[in-house]
Parts: C-alpha cells; sequence; structure tokens
C-alpha cells in the first residue's frame, strides 16, 4: 500500500521532469539553430527578400516614389506594358542568346584549359596567373580598352588590319556582330576565373585513382570520361548556375559603355533594360515589373538546371 | 534665498547657452550639382561668396555624376533627405514637375521677380508652366559646328569659310573624304538621350514632339527630309558609322574634318587641338531657308526647400547666383552658355570674347536656342530605343528615310500611348 502509494506519488513527479528536460531540450535545441543562423537571416530579411517584397509592390502600383503622391495599383498593367513593347522582346532574346553563348565560352571552354594547366602541376602557376590576370581588371577599363581597339576611325584593329590589306568592319555598328564583341569580352574577361574553379575541382580528386586506371590499361579518354568528368560535374554544377546567374550582370558594364543596348536593341538585355526603366527614365513600375519577370525568369532557369542536371552530378568520390 | 539664487543661476545659464546656439545656429542649404574640375572650383568659389556675404546660411553641395543626378536627387528626394535646390537635366524637368514637389521660383519671390528678368526669355521656356517658374537656366549648352582648318586646306575647301547650310556641309564632307580619305564630318547623336535627333529634326523646322511631350510628329517633310540628310553623311562615307565617343576621339586627334556637339565642349575641344591643328568654330548649319532653331542641352536648376529659413536662405542663394555679374563669370571661367540677356554689355564678358573669340558663335547663338524637348514618364525608354533603332537603319542605309521615318513615328506614338 505505500509502495503503490509512494509508486503513484512518484509517478507524477518521474513524469514532470522528463516533460521539463524534454522542454528544456526542446528549447534549448530550437533557438541556438536559429541564434547562429540570425545574422546571415536578417541580413537577408533586410537586404534581399524585404526589396523583393518591395520592388513586387511597386510593379503593381504607379508611383514614382514621391512621398506627396499616393500609390495608385494598376494591377498586371506595368507587366503588359513592359512585355508587350519591343524593347522587352529584343531584351529577352538577346538575354537567351548571351546564356546560351556563355555555356560553351564560359563554362565548358574553361574545362579542357583548367585540365591543361592541371597535367602542368607547379609548371602552370605562370600560364595560370596570365590567364587570371584579366579577372582583376575592371570590366570599365576593359570596355574602354576595346573600345579603343576597335574605334572604326583610329582603332589599333582597323589599323592593323589595314597593314595586311584587310578592311576592319565597324563590328560595334552591326546589329549581326555586336553582341558577339560583348559576349567575346565578356567570356575573356571571366575565362581565367572560371579555369580556377575547375582547377580547384581538380585539386580534390586523387591522382591514386588516375594511376590505377593506368595500371589497368585505360587511355586519356576513359580517364576523362570515367573518372574526371563524374567528379568535376560539383564544380561544373556550380559554375554552369553562377554563370548563368551572373553572365547578365558580365555584360552590363560592356553595355553600358560601348553600346547601351544598340545598334537596334541587338545587344540588350533583361538586366540593362531594368536598368534603363528604373534608372534612365525613372519609369520605377516599368522598371519593379522588369525585376520581378527578370526574377521570375532567372529562377525557372536554376529551378531547370537544379532538375535536370543534379541528379548526374556525383558528390562523393 | 538659496533657492531664488540657484533659480537665477540655471536661468541665466539657459539664457547663455540659448542665446550662443542661437548665435551658431546656420541655416544649410543642401544643393546637388554635377560640376567637376575647373568647373567645379568656380561653383564652390560662387558659393563661398554667396556664405561670405550671408553669414547666416551655409552650402552644402552635394555631387553626382551627370548621368546619375536626376536618379540621385529622386531618391534623396523619396528618402525625406533634405534637397534645397537641385541641378536637373533638361529632358527630365517635366518628370519632376509632375512627381515630385518642385517649387514654384515665382510664387517663391513673393513679389519680387525682378531676378528672373535678366534671363533670356527663351532659357526660362523650359521649367516656364503659365507663369509659374520651376526652373532656371545652369549648365547650358548649344551644338556648334567645330572644324578643322587644316584638313579644309588640305581637301581644298577655304578655311575661313565653314558651311552654313546643311547642304554646304554634306557637300564639304564629303570632299574632306574624297580629297583626303578622312571622314568629313558627324553630328553628334547623344546614344540613349536622342538629343541629336531632336536638334537636327527641329532645326529643320519639323516638330519633334508636342508641347506635352506624349506625340511625335518629325514624320511631317522637313523632319523627313533632316533625317535623309543624316542617311546621306553616312552612306556616302563621310560619317562613319559610330559613336559620339568614336566621332569626339577621331575629330580631337585631328582625324574628322568637322564635328557637330555641344558648346559644352568647346573648352575641351580647344585644348585638344592645340598644338595639333587648327581649329575654327561656327554656327549650327541652317536647313533650307528655315530660321535656326536649336534644342539647348545641359541641366537647370530647380528649387524644393521648404517653407521657412531654408527656403529664404534658398531664394537668396538663387537671386544672388543669376545678377548678371555672377552669371556671366560662371559661364566664363566653366564654358558653359551664357545664360543672361545681352552678355556683352558686361565689360568682363566683352573683353573675354576679344581673348576667346571661339565663344562668339555661341553668344551669336543664344536667340536661336528653344527649349529642349522633354519626356513624360511612360513609355519614354520604350520610344527613345526606337528612335535610336531608327538611327541605326538609317545609317545602314537599306530604305530611305520616308519609309523608315514614318514606322518609328507610329512605334514612338504606341509607346506614348500609355500618357494619354
Amino acid at each position: 500500500m505505500v509502495d503503490t502509494a509512494l509508486a503513484d506519488a512518484k509517478a507524477p513527479v518521474a513524469t514532470g521532469t522528463k516533460l521539463q528536460n524534454l522542454n528544456a531540450r526542446m528549447t534549448s535545441t530550437s533557438w541556438v539553430p536559429w541564434l547562429y543562423l540570425a545574422p546571415t537571416l536578417i541580413l537577408l530579411g533586410v537586404f534581399t527578400y524585404w526589396p523583393l517584397i518591395q520592388t513586387a509592390y511597386l510593379s503593381l502600383v504607379e508611383w514614382n516614389l514621391n512621398p506627396g503622391q499616393t500609390a495608385d495599383f494598376v494591377g498586371l498593367s506595368n507587366y503588359g506594358r513592359v512585355a508587350g513593347g519591343t524593347l522587352f522582346q529584343s531584351a529577352f532574346v538577346n538575354t537567351l542568346i548571351y546564356i546560351a553563348a556563355s555555356i560553351p565560352l564560359k563554362v565548358l571552354l574553361p574545362i579542357p584549359v583548367a585540365m591543361f594547366l592541371w597535367s602542368l602541376g607547379g609548371k602552370g602557376h605562370f600560364y595560370r596567373a596570365i590567364l587570371f590576370l584579366p579577372t582583376l581588371i575592371s570590366f570599365v577599363v576593359v570596355g574602354v580598352a576595346f573600345m579603343w581597339i576597335l574605334n572604326p576611325i583610329l582603332g589599333y584593329a582597323k589599323q592593323y588590319a589595314a597593314m595586311i590589306g584587310i578592311h576592319m568592319p565597324n563590328l560595334l555598328a552591326s546589329p549581326g556582330s555586336a553582341i558577339w564583341v560583348i559576349i567575346g569580352i565578356s567570356s575573356w574577361k571571366v575565362l581565367g576565373f572560371n579555369v580556377l574553379l575547375y582547377l580547384a575541382g581538380l585539386a580534390s580528386i586523387n591522382r591514386d585513382y588516375i594511376e590505377a586506371m593506368r595500371m589497368d590499361g585505360a587511355g586519356d579518354g576513359t580517364i576523362f570520361f570515367r573518372l574526371i568528368w563524374p567528379l568535376l560535374t560539383p564544380t561544373l554544377m556550380f559554375v554552369l548556375i553562377s554563370t548563368v546567374i551572373f553572365t547578365m550582370q558580365q555584360v552590363f558594364t560592356p553595355i553600358d559603355l560601348m553600346t547601351q543596348g544598340g545598334p537596334s536593341n541587338s545587344t540588350t538585355n533583361l538586366f540593362y533594360m531594368v536598368y534603363q526603366y528604373s534608372f534612365v527614365t525613372f519609369d520605377v513600375g516599368g522598371g519593379a515589373a522588369g525585376t520581378m519577370m527578370l526574377f521570375a525568369f532567372l529562377m525557372l532557369m536554376v529551378f531547370i538546371q537544379l532538375r535536370v542536371l543534379d541528379k548526374r552530378v556525383q558528390y562523393k568520390q | 534665498m538659496f533657492r531664488i539664487k540657484l533659480g537665477r543661476i540655471a536661468l541665466g545659464l539657459a539664457t547663455a547657452v540659448l542665446a550662443v546656439g542661437t548665435a551658431h545656429a546656420d541655416t544649410e542649404l543642401a544643393f546637388y550639382h554635377y560640376q567637376t574640375g575647373k568647373s567645379y572650383e568656380v561653383f564652390r568659389g560662387i558659393l563661398n561668396e554667396f556664405e561670405t556675404a550671408n553669414p547666416g546660411i551655409k552650402v552644402r553641395d552635394i555631387f553626382a555624376q551627370s548621368e546619375q543626378i536626376t536618379g540621385e536627387v529622386q531618391a534623396a528626394l523619396a528618402a525625406g533627405r533634405p534637397v534645397d535646390i537641385a541641378t536637373v537635366i533638361g529632358k527630365n524637368i517635366v518628370f519632376f514637375l509632375n512627381n515630385t514637389g518642385a517649387v514654384d521660383m515665382v510664387a517663391a519671390s513673393k513679389g519680387d521677380t525682378a531676378w528672373l528678368d535678366g534671363y533670356l526669355p527663351n532659357f526660362l521656356d523650359l521649367g516656364r508652366v503659365g507663369d509659374a517658374v520651376y526652373a532656371i537656366p545652369h549648365a547650358y549648352g548649344t551644338p556648334m559646328l567645330y572644324y578643322n582648318k587644316d584638313i579644309f586646306t588640305q581637301a581644298g575647301l577655304d578655311p575661313n569659310s565653314p558651311p552654313k547650310t546643311w547642304e554646304e556641309f554634306v557637300a564639304d564632307g564629303k570632299t574632306i573624304t574624297e580629297k583626303t580619305g578622312l571622314p568629313g564630318g558627324a553630328h553628334l547623336a547623344a546614344a540613349m538621350g536622342d538629343y541629336g535627333t531632336m536638334v537636327m529634326v527641329n532645326n529643320a523646322g519639323a516638330t519633334y514632339l508636342n508641347a506635352t511631350g506624349t506625340k511625335a510628329e518629325f514624320d511631317s517633310p522637313q523632319g523627313i527630309a533632316a533625317l535623309q540628310t543624316w542617311q546621306d553623311m553616312a552612306t556616302s562615307g563621310m560619317m562613319p558609322i559610330a559613336g559620339d565617343t568614336d566621332w569626339t576621339a577621331a575629330f580631337n586627334a585631328g582625324q574628322m574634318g568637322m564635328y557637330i556637339t555641344s558648346s559644352a565642349a568647346l573648352r575641351g575641344t580647344v585644348a585638344a587641338a592645340d598644338g595639333k591643328f587648327a581649329l575654327g568654330v561656327a554656327n549650327y548649319p541652317l536647313f533650307g531657308d528655315h530660321p535656326r532653331h536649336v534644342s539647348n542641352s545641359g541641366a537647370a536648376l530647380m528649387l524644393y526647400a521648404p517653407e521657412g529659413e531654408r527656403r529664404d536662405a534658398a531664394m537668396k542663394l538663387l537671386r544672388f547666383i543669376s545678377q548678371k555679374e555672377v552669371a556671366n563669370r560662371w559661364s566664363r571661367e566653366s564654358g558653359y552658355m551664357p545664360l543672361i540677356q545681352d552678355p556683352l554689355s558686361d565689360p568682363a564678358m566683352a573683353a573675354y570674347v576679344k581673348d576667346f573669340p571661339y565663344v562668339q558663335p555661341v553668344i551669336d547663338q543664344m536667340a536661336d536656342t528653344i527649349p529642349t524637348n522633354v519626356w513624360p514618364a511612360k513609355g519614354t525608354l520604350e520610344a527613345q530605343t526606337v528612335i535610336r533603332a531608327m538611327l541605326d537603319e538609317l545609317w545602314a542605309g537599306q530604305r530611305p528615310a520616308a519609309e523608315i521615318v514614318p514606322e518609328a513615328v507610329a512605334k514612338v506614338n504606341a509607346a506614348l500611348a500609355a500618357n494619354n
């Protein structure tokens, strides 16, 4: 009877302690990670998500940020106005061209270059430095330098072409060639950086695997496709996603300096179009609508890449 | 007794602190501008003079690049930061009138508007809405014909007889290219700003945009004829298809016969030509028998100071810089166009023109200046890109201006329809 009474008396105490412990554990485990995350979350919230929400709001109203005026809700009319224009259509098509061209030039071309430098071992440092140098030069400097090179009246390209009897066409004046000049310049500038990323990926591959494959009689092609390529896919994935996202920013300065989107809208892109709406003609609603469409487009591109490519990425050695 | 003493001491201290505080309470004005180098030194010097003459007022000058000044001012106004006087690019004035709380300077003058009378009336038109004046001229330019006298001589042309009409300009340009192999001449395009198209069309007697800036009207016979001239310059080979930067570089290097660009480039061009080639400066060519009508480039000043001490101080400053002597000095030392009527009646200005005769055509052209066309808020980017694409197509020479221009005008008007 006493035992039972004791047991009865102890039972709720034991249950209570467990609950307290659980609560204590729950509390400590639930807020500590948030505490660690807080600086990042606050920065992301203040500088990324809050502006994004604000931009979404501005895209739905007619208002030019004047505190003295009311913001009139206009629904999707800013979207319709921007998307219905020939400028948007050109900018969208050009954006696809910039992205499509960036894959072979900025994502794939650096791989053989990195392989070559990797094969040189320590001797490759010199070439690595030379290749990386354009990355360190400001896009403004690069843009101005190429403007001088390609100047159709006094440019170096024209002078040197004339010396060997070639008439140098004005590449920046033709809608067919201007976009390729911009793509070429941005690829040249980014190549070294992407090579460096691939070199980092290659450095993580255990060379013993290669030796083992060679002892089994595997040739260079087999080693590359069966070993190096799969182990390089995480780096490839990173380079691909970052290139697609940043390629429009990378061409912004050359466009602004060299063509301002012309000739005949042949070099503009969505990123530059948004800048023009917002900061050249101060059409805040149009700029915000363009930004939201650009955001949706980039989200879609990244989503497709993750869905299609991520399954093929080999994360384990 | 002790309490009364303490109270008196406290009162005395408070009064002293208040008195000292009041004595040092300057009114600070925020003046947004885009002046750099020598122009900034002159600008700041004038502000310093004003501060000396008005001990209770300090002027904080806030710099932004000319391409960014409009955005900077808009951002400051939106964020509620102080803006008392702002430099606003001419083509953006209507946007600022519609979207910001600009102050009417006539109303702010409280009946004493004599200070505005010195300005050339056509220069004030840019900021005039009925009887109100929302902008006064500040850093204006006008398009001039710069030519290389040495190249004229090489081409067998009279170096002291620059072209007076567009017909002569094209003929001389072709001669230069034929005889010397150098580009004959070019006319500034001003890239996305479409300023070059506006000037060419207005000067030919056409209307570029209607008064409210919501309808393009340059598909008239005069507008098409003017733009056909530009196409002829490109297709004849006298004007290499390029941009303002390339043309400026070529002219300054002594590698192009003629270049039409803003008077704001005068000092830079004179410096570039020094010791390299003999420079000539002449008026903007006439189109047929139409009187010369050239749109101003550059920027005006708008007033934003809130009512009270800051408004009064800002008005004092605007009156100060609008004095004939100060305005002429600003023009002389910065290189901008004179703004005040009859500038040569000022002996200092007359002496300046005598020493620096290149500026005489600029003064001659003051009376021919019309306000730059202004764009509305919506559809401007679309419209300007259409005009830019129209120029590209014109210069490519695949179709005549009579086909290209009406199509472009229809597209511009479709883009601007959102404002109607």
